[in-house]
C-alpha cells in the first residue's frame, strides 16, 4: 500500500512540476535597464506641468478673462458656466493620471490655501519652509506609504494667479505678489529608478492628463445656455473670443517644452 | 488470483465516492446559478444585479499553476507568489464603474502625505472603509462623524447657515454635516441654509441602510450597469 502512496505523491509532483508556474511579470527582468533616477524623472514631469499651467493661466485664463470668459471653482456644477481654474485644472490632471496605470501621483498645496483641505501639514509642511526660503525641489521617501515623494515650489508666475488669490473671498493671504512661492506641487512614484520606457510612460501620462481635463472644460462649453461660446479653433484668447482645441493647446506645450525634456532623456540614454 | 480484503474494497470504494462526489460538488457550485450559495452575504444596495466575476476576476494562470506558483514560493523557488482562485479586488475594481469627474472625495487624493493623520482614523484611501461589500446596505461606515478628520479649521465666507459653519464646529457637531452635504457629491439638489430644514439623521441612517435616498433621486452621474461595464471591456 505504501507503493500506491508513493506513486500518487510521485505523480502529483510530476504533474504540478510540469504544469508550469504563472509566468513570473518582466519587471525585474527590466531592472537592468534602469535608466533614470526617480529625481530625474520627477523633475521632467515637473517642468513639464510649470510651462503647462503657466501657459494655461496666462494664455487661457489671464487673456480668456479679458475677453469675458469666466473660471471658477464650481465650474463643474450645472448651475454655472465656466472653467477650470488653475489649481483645478491641475487637479483634473492628477485625476486624468491615477486612472492610467502609471503609479505617478500628483498634488497641490500650500500653506495659505484657499481650500482649508489643501494646507500642508507634517513633513510637507516642514520641506515647504525649507522651500520658500531657496525655491528648491525636496526629495524625500515616504517610508510608510513606500513612496518616492518630491516636492517643487510654485510661483506666482502670472498676475492672474496673484489678482485672483488675493481676491478670492476665501483667501487666507491677500497680498501675493509675483514671484511669490505660494505652494508646491508634490510627485510621488514607487520606485527609486525608472527605465526609459517608464520614464517616457510617464511623461505620456501627464501630457494625456492635460488632454482630458481640457477636453472637459471644452465639453462643458458646449453645454452653456446663458454664456456666449467661444469659437474652439486654432486660434487663443488673444486674439478675440476664441479658445484652442485640445490639440492645438498641446502642441504648444510640445513646443514649449520639449526641448528641456528631450535634452534630459536624450543625454542620460 | 489477486486476494484483496474487504476493508481495501471499502477504502477504494469510498474513494471513489469522495472524487465522483467531490466533482459534483465543485461542478454545482461554479455554475452561475449558484453563485448566491458561494457569496458570503448578500450583495450591497444597487450591487444585487452584479455577477461574482464583475469584482471576483479569475487570476492568472490555472489552478495548478496557482498552487505550483504558491508551493515554489513557500520553498523559496520563486519570489512572489500569485493570486490563488481569483484576484484581490481592488478600489480599481470600483472605479470601473463609480468613477466620476466630480467627485468631491475621490479615494486617490487621500493618498497625500498630509492626510497621513486623517487616514490613520478613517481609510479613505479605499472604498471598503464605508462601503464594505456582501453587507446588504449601502453605506457601512462605523461612525458618521467623519469629517472631523479634516475639516476642523473649515471658515465660510459669508455663511448662509442660520447656526454657522463655526459654532456647528466649535460644538463638535459633526453628524449634522451629512444633514446637508452628500460625501460624494454627486446629487443634484438645494443646500439647505436652516439647520429645521436639514435631512433628519432617521432619513440618513435609513439611506445608508440600503434604504430611500434623501438627497433626491437627480444625479449628475449614474454608476455604470454590469452590461455597460462589459462594453468598455470590449472598447
Amino acid at each position: 500500500m505504501k507503493t500506491i502512496y508513493k506513486t500518487i505523491l510521485l505523480f502529483t509532483c510530476i504533474i504540478l512540476a510540469s504544469c508550469g508556474g504563472v509566468p513570473e511579470e518582466k519587471s525585474k527582468v527590466a531592472s537592468i535597464e534602469k535608466a533614470f533616477s526617480v529625481e530625474e524623472v520627477l523633475e521632467m514631469v515637473a517642468k513639464e506641468n510649470d510651462v503647462t499651467r503657466t501657459l494655461y493661466t496666462k494664455a487661457i485664463v489671464g487673456k480668456g478673462k479679458a475677453q469675458g470668459m469666466k473660471f471658477d471653482e464650481d465650474w463643474r456644477k450645472d448651475d454655472v458656466e465656466a472653467g477650470p481654474l488653475p489649481a483645478l485644472f491641475l487637479r483634473g490632471v492628477a485625476t486624468s493620471i491615477r486612472k492610467s496605470p502609471v503609479p505617478l501621483g500628483l498634488y497641490l498645496g500650500s500653506d495659505f490655501p484657499v481650500n482649508a483641505a489643501n494646507k500642508f501639514e507634517g513633513k510637507q509642511a516642514d520641506l515647504f519652509e525649507e522651500i520658500k526660503k531657496d525655491q528648491k525641489p525636496q526629495f524625500f521617501y515616504d517610508e510608510e506609504q513606500k513612496l518616492h515623494t518630491a516636492m517643487f515650489a510654485d510661483l506666482a508666475s502670472a498676475g492672474a494667479c496673484v489678482s485672483c488669490h488675493n481676491k478670492h473671498p476665501q483667501t487666507t493671504k491677500s497680498d501675493w505678489k509675483l514671484g511669490d512661492v505660494m505652494g508646491a506641487t508634490t510627485w510621488q512614484y514607487p520606485k527609486d529608478s525608472l527605465t526609459y520606457k517608464e520614464t517616457v510612460a510617464v511623461l505620456n501620462a501627464y501630457a494625456k492628463g492635460t488632454v482630458d481635463i481640457y477636453v472637459q472644460y471644452l465639453d462643458e462649453i458646449k453645454a452653456f445656455e446663458a454664456s456666449e461660446k467661444p469659437e474652439i479653433g486654432d486660434k487663443w484668447p488673444a486674439e478675440g473670443n476664441y479658445l484652442p482645441t485640445a490639440e492645438v493647446f498641446l502642441d504648444s506645450v510640445k513646443k514649449l517644452s520639449s526641448y528641456e525634456t528631450m535634452k534630459h532623456l536624450v543625454a542620460t540614454k | 488470483m489477486l486476494k484483496v480484503s474487504p476493508l481495501r474494497k471499502r477504502q477504494f470504494l469510498g474513494g471513489i465516492i469522495g472524487i465522483i462526489l467531490g466533482g459534483v460538488i465543485f461542478y454545482t457550485l461554479t455554475l452561475e446559478t449558484t453563485e448566491k450559495y458561494i457569496s458570503i452575504g448578500p450583495m450591497n444596495t444597487g450591487h444585487q444585479e452584479l455577477s461574482c466575476f464583475a469584482c471576483h476576476a479569475d487570476a492568472k494562470g490555472n489552478l495548478l499553476q496557482q498552487v505550483q506558483s504558491n508551493v515554489s514560493h513557500a520553498f523559496g523557488a520563486r519570489e512572489e507568489g500569485v493570486d490563488f482562485g481569483t484576484k484581490d479586488v481592488t478600489v480599481d475594481n470600483c472605479m470601473q464603474c463609480h468613477d466620476r469627474p466630480n467627485d468631491r472625495h475621490p479615494t486617490h487624493r487621500f493618498s497625500e502625505p498630509r492626510f497621513k493623520e486623517a487616514v490613520e482614523q478613517i481609510d479613505a484611501t479605499t472604498c471598503i472603509t464605508c462601503h464594505t461589500e456582501h453587507q446588504e446596505e449601502r453605506v457601512s461606515v462605523a461612525s458618521i462623524n467623519y469629517c472631523v478628520n479634516c475639516h476642523q479649521d473649515l471658515e465660510v465666507e459669508n455663511d448662509p447657515l442660520d447656526i454657522s459653519h463655526k459654532s456647528l464646529i466649535a460644538k463638535e457637531e459633526w453628524f449634522t454635516c451629512i444633514q446637508c452635504h452628500d460625501f460624494h457629491g454627486n446629487h443634484k439638489y438645494d443646500v439647505p441654509e436652516k439647520l429645521s430644514d436639514t435631512i433628519p439623521m432617521k432619513s440618513i441612517q435609513n439611506y445608508f441602510n440600503g434604504g430611500k435616498d434623501p438627497y433626491g433621486t437627480a444625479k449628475k452621474y449614474t454608476a455604470l450597469s454590469q452590461e455597460a461595464w462589459l462594453k468598455t471591456l470590449g472598447e
